[in-house]
């Protein structure tokens, strides 16, 4: 059951629904009554400059589920440090497309990828699948910059497998579309491998946003740290559901989870599911998450120094978000994405 | 450190399941089997007037027509429903009208299980000493109930289901299925049909109740379901605690154990609900013991109204069940302390609903979970505040701790705030019994046993001193014992 499942057969059956316990929170199938179409070629001469453009070495470019340039697999060997920029772009209206795109990292290899999902159009359903394999003691840093349309159904899942000594880090930012996930599943072999999962969502207006993330640990001396934040502002809603497992034998574990939300008016909503399954006795898990209003005292505080209350709401809501934002290693990802939540938090809600 | 002492001295006298005995005693059943005949026997056997005959068997209709959920964290193989007797009774002369004439195999088997049936007996304990009243329920039937003048002279009503249907019908009428619909869920539709006894359980407006209500379950036939309902109401301004204590003999088959509690606290009223559960959990490869799952819900229906779930889960094959809150008064509250421990094949899914729908609701939960031998134990909770329910507060701390290699501890938490001035706090930890400390204890001259009842103990403190006081003696020496053999 899946999306790209659906827009392979265009059967409505296979969408996922609130009856499936990891999609409760994110209906499709109540949204859909039809798949819709298969998307056009689309236009490559009307292609915008993506968000990492100056960043970038290479570009690899998805179209409406077309690649324009590059290959469909990709390997990158050990040496220098590479980047790469990945587009998912949508220039489709009320049309369907699914993406698939395959990343291997030669053991040593070390790569920043700065993936984005662009949109040029409406209403559409975009679907993007990526495998991603890290030989032993490979290195990547994955960022992900989400923006649809706001009437969009988006889903982007990546499969991670990683070799010993490897380490995968990844931040997903996310304004959310109508429907819109970003699922992520990592399978951790333990043996020195360290995984960082990050994600920031700020949806606004009727949207939503839901970063999903599960990941399996299989070995010994496993480490994840886990931060995601969030800000719902209007009627939108924000969804993290994120899974830890631990299986049998994979003892000396370590797996923190984090998830703090802001609910900034009335009719916003967060839904949080965060998960430990264990099957190991050595291992030190834990999660926290909150769910609150900002700090109204800070608020009286940054007005009674004349700053507006709008603005002083996105300054003390951007304080709380940056944190997750600061955990990105690239330094010039790392300014594109804090100037993207800048932007994003004084749109109007 | 008395009570340590006390562990401590108990898991050097241990016997695994000391309440596995069965009682040789002339009972009645049921026909074999489920059907309306059955319902119609049941509902006869207890005298019962026909709107309740009705009611049960629109549910039997309900039931009918639903499927076993599948969801939570734990496997067992089909049940079938009508391999089983919906009805046993210990023979009775109807109806004992004193202890003298309850069959003294009865009498003794609750001796055996320490349970005080006759008056004086509490009475002549210390002086002081606390009192509270029992509600002895045998498979189907409520054998007695004690100090029920005592709790008629100040207006309490402390009986037997079948006896509120008949003596109050008005006030079952207006409670019964308000906080559980029969449609709730697959095993409350059941239970709606099959329900046999429990206890009934009125506080009038303001009065505190004079001393603790108890009800003891036992199953004792084999091959049966015991389906108690529980149902109380804490009037406008009252309070009661209420215990509840189960136990059955050891068999190799699996009973079936579906009961419903409803809980309903109208204006400044006060609940206290404290469970030790200590069905029989099947031996050390998993063959027999009891299938609990049940459904506890409290309606904090009245402005500042306040539940508390305290829950000590040992025992059962399965455990599967929520004590919940729904908080619907403005300034209610709910709380819900719980130890969960599985050992060897036990599997248990359990945790709390608090649902936030008035204003200024505040819940706690404190559930430690403890995992040893080949067992599964899963927290699963919702945490949710409705768009009315301004200023609503939640804290959670969900702690599990692994005992060996091959068990498993699972946190599931769902948290759904739709309100911008919810504040919802939640941590939750796994780790296993730290080896430092275990050394320190074992320094000290503590066996390996002794050293790690000391630090369980340490680690469920914080719910224990939820219990009152003559459970938390008990419910600490049924921790030690439920942990027996789970290390080295």
């Amino acid at each position: 059951m899946s999306l790209a499942a659906a827009i392979r057969t265009g059967e409505v059956a296979e969408l996922p629904s609130r009856r499936d316990e990891d999609w409760r929170w994110t209906d499709l199938r109540g949204l859909l009554r039809a798949v819709p179409p298969a998307s056009p070629p689309g236009d490559a001469a009307a292609l915008a400059v993506g968000p990492f453009a100056v960043l970038a070495e290479d570009e690899v470019v998805f179209l409406n589920g077309r690649r324009l340039m590059g290959l469909d697999a990709l390997t990158i060997e050990a040496g220098a440090p590479r980047v790469l920029a990945l587009r998912f772009v949508s220039q489709a209206e009320g049309t369907a497309h699914h993406s698939d795109f395959a990343l291997t990292l030669a053991p040593g290899a070390v790569l920043t990828l700065l993936e984005s999902h662009e949109s040029a159009g409406e209403a559409y359903v975009a679907d993007s699948a990526l495998d991603i394999r890290l030989g032993e003691g490979a290195r990547l840093e994955r960022i992900v910059l989400i923006d649809e349309a706001a009437d969009a159904i988006a889903v982007d899942s990546a499969e991670v497998s990683l070799a010993p000594n490897a380490v995968f880090a990844q931040a997903v930012l996310t304004r959310g579309a109508r429907r819109q996930r970003s699922q992520t599943r990592v399978r951790h072999p333990g043996g020195g491998a360290r995984v960082r999962l990050d994600g920031l969502y700020l949806p606004a207006g009727a949207r939503l946003a839901d970063l999903t993330t599960e990941v399996l640990h299989q070995g010994v001396d496993g480490t994840t740290s886990q931060l995601t934040k969030g800000a719902v502002r209007g009627q939108a809603r924000g969804v993290f559901q994120g899974r830890i497992v631990v299986e049998e034998r994979a003892d000396r574990t370590d797996a923190r989870m984090g998830h703090h939300a802001l609910i900034l008016s009335e009719r916003a909503e967060v839904d949080a599911k965060p998960e430990l399954l264990i099957h190991a006795d050595d291992v030190a898990c834990a999660h926290g998450n909150t769910v609150g209003a900002l700090d109204e005292e800070a608020l009286f505080y940054a007005e009674q120094r004349g700053i507006p209350e709008a603005e002083a709401r996105a300054m003390l809501t951007e304080a709380f978000l940056v944190e997750v934002v600061d955990r990105i290693e690239h330094a010039g990802a790392r300014d594109v994405a804090r100037a993207w939540v800048a932007e994003h938090l004084r749109e109007e809600a | 450190m008395a009570a340590v002492k006390q562990t401590i001295e108990h898991v050097e006298a241990l016997e695994a399941y000391k309440h596995g005995f069965s009682t040789d005693i002339d009972q009645e059943f049921a026909p074999k089997g489920l059907s309306a005949d059955t319902i119609r026997f049941i509902s006869a056997k207890k005298d019962e007037p026909e709107w309740m005959l009705a009611w049960r068997l629109e549910a039997f209709e309900r039931w009918q027509s639903l499927e076993q959920p599948t969801w939570a964290k734990v496997a067992f193989p089909p049940i079938d429903y009508q391999d089983a007797y919906y009805y046993a009774a210990p023979k009775a002369k109807d109806g004992p009208a004193s202890l003298d004439e309850v069959d003294p195999e009865l009498l003794a088997t609750y001796e055996k299980l320490g349970i005080p049936l006759r008056e004086q007996e509490v009475l002549a304990g210390v002086q002081g000493a606390p009192r509270y009243a029992v509600d002895a329920v045998f498979d189907s039937v409520s054998v007695v109930t004690t100090f029920k003048k005592e709790l008629a002279a100040v207006g309490v009503i402390f009986c037997s289901m079948s006896e509120a249907i008949r003596e109050h019908p008005e006030l079952v009428k207006k409670y019964l299925g308000s906080v559980v619909p029969t449609s709730d869920n697959y095993f409350a539709c059941l239970n709606s049909a099959v329900f046999s006894d429990g206890s009934f359980v009125y506080i009038p407006p303001g009065v505190r109740c004079p001393m603790e209500l108890s009800t003891y379950f036992r199953i004792n036939a084999a091959e049966s379901g015991q389906f108690e309902r529980t149902l109380i109401i804490a009037d406008a301004g009252a309070y009661v605690s209420y215990l509840e204590g189960c136990t059955a003999p050891m068999r190799d088959e699996n009973q079936l154990h579906a009961a419903v509690v409803e809980l309903v606290a109208l204006d400044d009223a006060e609940i206290k609900y404290s469970t030790v559960q200590n069905w029989y959990p099947g031996d050390k490869e998993g063959r027999g013991g009891i299938y609990n799952f049940v459904t506890k819900r409290a309606d904090c229906r009245g402005a500042r109204s306040k539940v508390s779930w305290t829950q000590v889960e040992t025992g059962s094959a399965i455990t599967w069940k929520y004590p919940s809150c729904v908080l619907r008064g403005d300034g209610s509250s709910g709380e819900f302390y719980s130890i969960a421990i599985t050992n060897n094949r036990q599997q248990a899914d359990t945790g709390t609903k608090m649902i936030h729908l008035g204003r200024d609701t505040r819940s706690r939960i404190v559930s430690k979970g403890i995992s040893a031998g080949h067992s599964s134990n899963t927290y699963r909770g919702l945490v949710s505040a409705h768009p009315k329910a301004a200023g609503a507060r939640n804290f959670t701390q969900c702690d599990s701790l692994l005992i060996g290699k091959s068990c498993a501890a699972h946190t599931v938490p769902y948290i759904e705030a739709r309100n911008a001035s919810a504040k919802f706090e939640h941590e939750a930890t796994t780790t296993r019994l730290s080896e430092d400390q275990l050394f320190y204890a074992m320094q000290r001259g503590l066996s390996q046993e002794e050293a790690v009842a000391l630090l369980v103990n340490g680690f469920v403190r914080e719910v224990l001193q939820e219990l009152p006081m003559e459970f938390a003696v008990e419910a600490q020496k049924l921790v030690a014992i439920s942990l027996e053999g789970s290390v080295g």
